[in-house]
């Protein structure tokens, strides 16, 4: 079984790999049992990846299954999601304003936008809050002497990435197109 | 650390619900009665939202940079044809 430990300390592309040639064949023989290609076989592999790293990084994640089981299970999931999306798509009334798909945009156009002017405070955040890493280890990746240093350094971060946010969200006339 | 860091921290122990839950009260008191604290409160969930998009974003190149080179490098070739054989008919 994985456990957090495991995933920082060892190589994560590594890991993924042995997934891909562990689990992936099974995936891609249930997704073509189901009538879907080998794109929407691998999407789902992904996302499911996606998953799995956030429940594993959260702390509080035991799964009763391997690690191969969950995957397996997570991407079965993850299909039928994707069939009735599919299906809201096809009686989508073009009328909708779609609140929650606008909602989704504005956050990847911020990413975009703060990547080219807060590359760095996104990478320090993106460890902690997102990979969930100890101050500690974020101090070591990124070269501060301390936890205390790396801890002032992430609130001065989000606070840089808050007031970006802000001015771009309110600034930005045509944000969305 | 300075007032605004604090008051950063502040908020965060409001949003993501960590700390002491009596603390977490008395923030949830100053944002009913200080409009432009719950500004910055709403700033400040915003953007934990771009930064979970952007860790997302980053881990999802990761895998299809190593899903790509399990799909063309030729050292991975067995891998290849079993795939290949499942979605060749």
């Amino acid at each position: 079984m994985l456990v957090l430990e495991d995933i920082t300390q060892k190589n994560r592309s590594a890991r993924i790999a042995d997934w891909y040639e562990k689990v992936f064949p099974k995936v891609g023989a249930y997704i073509k049992r189901q009538g879907g290609s080998l794109e929407e076989a691998k999407e789902l592999f992904q996302e499911a990846l996606v998953i799995y790293f956030e429940k594993i990084s959260g702390g509080n994640f035991q799964p009763d299954k391997s690690d191969d089981a969950y995957l397996f299970g997570m991407v079965k999931h993850l299909w039928f999601k994707h069939l009735q999306t599919q299906q809201q798509w096809d009686d989508l009334d073009p009328t909708d304003t779609r609140e929650e798909l606008t909602a989704e945009l504005r956050v990847e156009k911020l990413v975009l936008l703060l990547k080219q002017s807060g590359q760095r405070c996104l990478e320090l955040l993106q460890s902690f809050y997102y990979e969930r890493l100890s101050m500690q280890k974020v101090s070591e990746r990124f070269g501060y002497k301390s936890e205390r240093s790396a801890t002032v350094q992430k609130y001065k971060c989000l606070e840089k990435l808050r007031a970006e946010v802000k001015d771009k969200s309110l600034n930005y006339e045509d944000f969305l197109d | 650390m300075r007032t605004s860091l604090i008051e950063i921290a502040e908020i965060e122990s409001w949003v993501l619900q960590q700390g002491d839950p009596a603390d977490r009260l008395v923030t949830e008191g100053r944002l009913l009665l200080n409009p432009a604290l719950r500004e910055q409160a709403a700033w400040q969930t915003q953007t934990y939202a771009v930064v979970r998009e952007y860790g997302r974003q980053k881990l999802k190149e990761e895998i299809k940079a190593v899903e790509n080179q399990l799909f063309t490098s030729a050292k991975h070739r067995r891998f290849q044809e079993r795939i290949r054989s499942i979605f060749s008919f």
